[in-house]
């Protein structure tokens, strides 16, 4: 409903441009024939009407760019509201139910540590959600010069600790030709990029982790950072949409596993910002997956 | 009638489920629940027990609580269902409604009101159930309601107060059985179809808005788009009418919503 109305915002728009500028030509077209023997004229009328026309064209660039960046906010809110409301539904649910009923201490105690669990999801949700809206107000010159393999070794140390994890389960190959590969990017975003690859990588892999994470030099001026898993995997039709925001996969396998939906999303946000792309590619269900994300090189030498 | 009734629940996200599934059992009701969609469709469509009430999540993996609403009622299975929905914008409260929910309720939803929900929900269907075991119908056999062309036999046969029974142009409605007798054939009714039935019988021969069948019947307050009922209208239409079509008894008043006309002219 309010998609379509936006997309006849930016038709109407975009519509009334053309026909403004229609209409100064027409003007233009009339100026310069009623003055075809006074040069001075004409030469005003040619500026008056260039700067109207590019005062339009402005003006409708402007305003499709707005319009745009209102239904993404407008999507990104819908899409925000179940992921924030369950664990809030489940926290009153257990308070209510305490205060309705005399329990054992027991059972208390559970219900006390389930509250607990939902308001920590209720927090990495806010925390994403934020992130989120951080990585649309970076500015090019927050990048930094950044060789990979050590910020992509660190996060695996930190995957690793996180999810309790023996070192083995999570490797790192080394680069072909034992080359430094760097890339300019904003660091605090590129490390949340690849922990939510590995934090992905590990939670799909409900029967055991075992994860492999390549640097690569791609079509010459990129850098490839792949990471494959032997988990879940995806199905053909899915590899485009996991990438969409708060997208999750349906079926038995992915459900049972607690997520945002927000996570491949940030991870292509911030590709996407420094000039890069994602893709995913499985096998097919139960046989993993890799998940690629590609850089534009950056030169050590030239900063 | 020894049994404590069954509730059905279809929710994935396990807290939530879990905290549910307690205080159902707390309030002395048995649980059975399902967190996948189309394990829950499954089950739903052929339980081996009667079901006394469904809570149905709208977000599942698999099929989706919409689309369970849906085929529980195309299979003419009208166990009463109770929608949960995370996103409260009055047109998912009106999909669900649509699709053949007979309440709903927004999350996060207040115990209380859940609870109470339900029991007017077994309550409306209380009377209706135990009549189905006694004309040795039950819940899971949908076949037989639908194929029991001659339905005066069962109506005559159980006293009720004339304000639960509504007659016009050969048909019968009973609300308290939720049952629609009409001279070919008897069809069950929701408990949101027979609230919206009796709203209009109770309001022959005036015209009804839209925004107020939303509100008075639904409870959704919702300024923009209220053609959501039209379709539930045309499901009336297809249990009250001699010619779908062209509605006799329901019509549309245009512009404005909706007039109920026992005997027209």
């Amino acid at each position: 409903m309010n998609i379509n109305r936006r997309r006849g915002a930016i038709a109407l728009s975009i519509t009334l441009g053309v026909l403004i500028v229609g209409g100064l030509m027409a003007y233009n077209i009339a100026w310069i024939i009623l003055y075809k023997g006074r040069i001075a004229a004409v030469i005003l009328g040619l500026i008056v009407f260039s700067l109207l026309v590019a005062g339009v064209i402005l003006n409708t660039v402007f305003l499709v760019r707005e319009v745009r960046r209102n239904e993404r906010q407008d999507s990104f809110l819908n899409a925000v509201t179940h992921e924030l409301k369950t664990p809030i539904a489940s926290i009153r649910l257990y308070l209510e139910t305490l205060q309705r009923r005399d329990l054992p201490d027991a059972q208390r105690a559970e219900f006390y540590q389930i509250m607990l669990a939902d308001s920590d999801r209720l927090l990495a949700t806010v925390e994403q959600v934020l992130k989120a809206g951080e990585i649309g107000a970076r500015r090019p010159h927050d990048r930094i010069l950044i060789e990979l393999a050590p910020l992509v070794s660190e996060c695996i140390a930190i995957t690793l600790l996180r999810h309790h994890l023996p070192p083995e389960s999570i490797h790192l190959e080394p680069i072909p030709g034992n080359v430094r590969l760097h890339v300019r990017a904003v660091s605090e975003d590129l490390r949340t990029a690849v922990l939510n690859l590995l934090d992905n990588a590990v939670k799909y892999s409900p029967n055991g982790v075992h994860v492999r994470c390549t640097l690569s030099i791609y079509r010459y001026t990129n850098v490839a950072l792949a990471i494959t898993d032997t988990g879940v995997g995806i199905a053909p039709n899915q590899l485009k949409r996991i990438f969409k925001r708060f997208y999750r996969v349906p079926g038995r396998n992915a459900v049972r596993i607690k997520g945002t939906g927000l996570g491949l999303f940030l991870v292509r946000a911030i590709a996407r910002q420094h000039g890069g792309s994602i893709s995913a590619s499985s096998p097919g269900p139960n046989q993993g997956a890799t998940i690629t994300i590609t850089l534009p090189l950056a030169d050590p030498a030239a900063h | 009638m020894s049994d404590s009734p069954l509730i059905a629940l279809i929710e994935d996200e396990e807290h939530l489920a879990q905290g549910l599934l307690f205080n159902l059992a707390a309030e002395g009701y048995r649980t059975h629940h399902e967190s996948d969609g189309d394990a829950a469709l499954a089950y739903l469509l052929a339980p081996p027990e009667p079901i006394a009430a469904i809570v149905l999540d709208c977000m599942l993996p698999g099929a989706d609580g919409f689309t369970i609403a849906r085929t529980l009622r195309d299979a003419q299975c009208f166990t009463p269902i109770l929608m949960l929905t995370a996103r409260a914008r009055p047109q998912d409260i009106l999909d669900g409604l649509e699709a053949g929910a007979d309440d709903y309720l927004p999350k996060p939803f207040n115990l209380n009101i859940l609870l109470v929900r339900i029991k007017s929900l077994l309550r409306r269907t209380a009377w209706q159930s135990t009549q189905s075991s006694l004309s040795s119908r039950t819940l899971s056999d949908p076949d037989h309601v639908e194929g029991e062309s001659k339905g005066e036999g069962s109506a005559s046969a159980f006293p009720t107060s004339p304000a639960d029974i509504y007659a016009f142009n050969n048909r019968t409605i009973r609300f308290d059985a939720l049952e629609l007798i009409a001279p070919h054939r008897t069809t069950r009714l929701t408990v949101m179809e027979a609230d919206l039935l009796r709203y209009f019988t109770d309001r022959a021969g005036q015209i009804v808005s839209r925004k107020q069948i939303l509100e008075d019947v639904w409870r959704v307050r919702e300024d923009t788009d209220t053609r959501a009922i039209d379709n539930f209208i045309v499901r009336l239409r297809r249990y009250i009418e001699d010619d779908p079509a062209n509605p006799t008894h329901l019509t549309t008043v245009r512009g404005i919503g909706y007039r109920f006309l026992p005997n027209p002219q």
